[in-house]
């Protein structure tokens, strides 16, 4: 007897098959040789690529995170290369169809760089475990919640909006930050060349606030 | 009266639950009250309907009281059964499917209960669906009708979806947006792919963990224990010994990890004391002692490779036969009392019993000698606590081999032997105690004392030694001039190839009694041959 569940199952797989062949597709353009460096013009680049492929895509936030643990399995995965990996989830969250998107990833291995770059107005982000580096760049009004410790160069480059991680912060956070703000609920490691915005340390403002100069290791 | 009426019922409906099921082998279940088994808690629980121990399944006829209003008994006692054989028929299946479950539950929850708990959840949500898929089954209709806490009412919610057969479960009734977010996650799930449950229990864990830590705080505030669960608590009482050592065998293979299988042992460790499990020599031991985890890894390990073990004719048959006379004494047991000189009378100074003595001569009969085994646990040499360890792997497959042929083995582990870095063991048949020893780890300097070997080797015939070390010995030359005096049948095993392995084999490769063997990997282990002789020349088969 056929029941609801195996059409469930059915469409859950071609819909990640879909989202899988795009990555693939990512990777083929912009990872040449399987290398691929961060700067502004290849995360550009990336994500232009990603968003091309994603809006032929009908999936949902769920979909979202099985994509981000079927990552680790080589099997269905053969490439995980953090930085195109992260553009592309990043696509992925911001063209959903939902407001707010719950990534459960603690117990994902790896910790995916870029996540949240360009998270648009309107969009509420959460993702449960720890990030990499360049978590929030780019953000554009949209708010981005880490359950979890970041890296480095989190909020760089970011308009508006908000981040907030509940542990601690690497280095050069909110390097070249526009706007918004990021809130921290551990320890800021180091700031990076902040042109406005605010960060907070513990509910305390450290930017702008006594002088701090970029990258203070204490 | 009302239970044989219930039983007239059971025995009236198996015959066609066993059809449909395709014959499984199972005892007809019975009717029986079920008693909690938590401390604290006494009487009976009306709110368990079935109970599974080693394949016997009894029906709780409180609770089929209980659901009369709502159900016809044979209906519930149907469904109930339906699910319990599809525990044995398909999920967990076996022990060895519902350690890896657990193990990968606790991996997402971190404790031992909350694994516990998903693990029973994903189980059943796995029989019950199965049945529905391929079974007429009146599980639905149970459930319609079973009494529902916070998390009952997403799993029912979640059957709604994935059954497409409402359930009266309300979205309106659900708590919060939050919950219907839960079961659309876990809608998705693959249940009926057995090769990704592994995964899918993961998931699983992942998506109804807020809800379970939040029953626990509710459970905690309250003071008291959640509910049972009505279709039967999954533990270890399902399986019996045998299907226990087979699933811990499994498992150690599978996972060839010996911290991965520690851990779920340890968490296990009560309720495999309570099956009687894994206490060898139960004087003085009984269910106070604690299993150790990395023994039983080895154990159950070495039992996935078997290594052949040559056998030689024995000097002495080992056949016992009457040899001589000698008073009878009130005590002294019955069986050997030659009645004929006793005139036919036990008593004291006038009955004799038969002294028996082995059978001397070279009988034609191979038997399998005693065994030897000097294990090396130098620093060298892995730690076999923390990692696995060829050497210990490999020493215990020896020691299989030997029990397994009713010989006994001895065991000389060493480390820096001249200042105490070892440990004997005398001849013995106690497989834990040999194991015990083998897994012991001294980590310091290299070097017998073969002072300590004489006593061990000395008056005894045909015995096989098994020698297992990296060849890292400071008194290399010294072991090597000592094989060079004996005549036993020695194997050798080395882990690893170094300079030391290489002069050791130049040095005894003249001896026709000396095997060597290396183990660079556990694929390696099955290929050592205990107690070969070299081809060319063997004495002892002469003629």
């Amino acid at each position: 007897m056929d029941i609801p569940l195996d059409q469930i199952v059915q469409s859950t797989e071609v819909v990640m098959d879909k989202i899988r062949w795009g990555y693939e597709k990512l990777l083929e353009e912009e990872a040449k040789e399987l290398v691929w460096m961060v700067q502004y013009n290849t995360i550009i680049k990336a994500y232009e690529v990603a968003e091309r492929y994603i809006k032929e895509i009908d999936y949902s936030a769920e979909d979202i995170e099985d994509f981000c643990f079927a990552l680790e399995n080589t099997h269905k995965i053969p490439y995980l290369i953090p930085g195109p990996a992260g553009v592309y989830i990043s696509a992925l969250c911001n063209y959903a169809e939902e407001e707010e998107i719950v990534l459960k990833l603690s117990e994902l291995k790896t910790e995916i760089n870029l996540i949240g770059f360009r998270l648009p107005k309107g969009k509420r982000l959460l993702v449960e475990g720890d990030t990499g580096d360049f978590t929030g760049i780019g953000i554009e009004g949209g708010e981005l919640v880490v359950e979890g410790n970041a890296k480095n160069w989190t909020g760089a480059g970011m308009r508006s909006g908000k981040i907030l991680v509940k542990k601690n912060i690497g280095l050069h956070t909110g390097e070249w930050m526009m706007g918004g703000e990021i809130y921290v609920g551990g320890r800021v490691r180091g700031l990076g060349n902040i042109v406005e915005g605010k960060v907070f340390e513990r509910d305390k403002l450290v930017y702008p606030g006594k002088a701090r100069y970029p990258n203070l290791y204490y | 009266m009302e239970e044989q009426n219930l039983q007239a019922i059971i025995e009236e409906i198996w015959p066609r639950l066993k059809k449909k099921h395709l014959y499984p082998e199972i005892p007809m279940p019975q009717i029986g009250k079920i008693t909690e088994s938590t401390e604290g808690e006494s009487g009976k629980d009306e709110g368990v309907g079935l109970e599974m121990k080693q394949k016997q399944m009894t029906i709780n006829p409180d609770f089929l009281d209980l659901m009369k209003n709502k159900m016809p008994e044979r209906k519930v006692m149907e469904a109930l059964l339906d699910h319990g054989i599809t525990h044995y028929t398909f999920c967990p299946w076996d022990f060895h499917t519902h350690l890896m479950l657990y193990a990968e539950a606790k991996k997402v929850m971190g404790d031992k209960e909350s694994a516990k708990q998903v693990a029973n959840y994903f189980i059943d949500v796995i029989a019950d669906t199965h049945c529905v898929k391929k079974r007429s089954t009146e599980i639905p209709e149970l459930h319609r009708n079973l009494k529902k806490g916070k998390v009952e009412e997403v799993i029912a919610s979640l059957y709604q979806k994935i059954w497409g057969i409402h359930l009266g479960i309300e979205s309106s009734k659900l708590s919060g947006k939050s919950h219907e977010e839960v079961v659309r996650r876990l809608a998705r799930i693959p249940y009926m792919d057995r090769s990704r449950w592994q995964e899918s229990i993961k998931k699983f864990a992942r998506s109804i963990k807020p809800l379970l830590v939040a029953e626990q705080k509710e459970q905690e505030g309250g003071g008291g224990k959640g509910e049972s669960n009505p279709q039967g608590e999954h533990d270890l009482t399902h399986y019996s010994s045998e299907e226990i050592d087979h699933g811990l065998r499994d498992y150690a293979k599978k996972t060839m990890g010996l911290s991965e299988f520690r851990d779920v042992v340890e968490d296990f460790s009560d309720e495999l004391k309570e099956a009687g499990y894994g206490m060898e020599g139960g004087m003085g031991r009984g269910r106070g002692a604690p299993i150790d985890a990395d023994v039983l890894f080895y154990m159950k390990l070495s039992e996935n490779y078997s290594i052949p073990l040559r056998k030689v004719s024995m000097d002495e048959k080992g056949v016992l036969h009457p040899h001589s006379h000698t008073p009878w004494e009130v005590g002294s047991p019955f069986q050997d009392i030659d009645i004929w000189t006793s005139f036919g009378k036990i008593m004291p100074g006038i009955t004799q019993t038969w002294k028996k003595r082995e059978g001397k001569g070279r009988g034609k009969m191979e038997g399998t000698p005693d065994c030897l085994i000097v294990i090396d646990s130098s620093g060298s040499m892995i730690n076999p606590r923390k990692n696995l360890s060829y050497a210990v792997l490999g020493a215990a497959c020896a020691t299989n081999a030997y029990l397994r042929n009713d010989s006994k083995v001895a065991v000389y582990n060493f480390s820096d032997a001249p200042m105490g870095g070892k440990d004997i063991l005398n001849y013995t048949d106690k497989k834990e105690e040999i194991y015990r020893t083998l897994c012991k780890y001294f980590g310091g300097g290299t070097a017998l004392d073969l002072e300590d070997l004489i006593p061990l080797i000395k008056g005894r015939k045909n015995l096989d030694l098994f020698i297992i070390t990296d060849m890292k010995i400071t008194n290399l030359e010294a072991l090597i001039g000592f094989f060079g005096q004996i005549q036993n049948r020695i194997t050798a095993v080395h882990i690893g190839e170094n300079p030391y392995a290489a002069r050791f084999e130049k040095a005894v490769e003249k001896r026709r009694n000396i095997n060597i063997f290396t183990v660079k990997r556990k694929e390696d282990i099955p290929h050592i041959v205990l107690g070969t002789i070299r081809e060319y020349f063997n004495p002892t088969h002469k003629g």
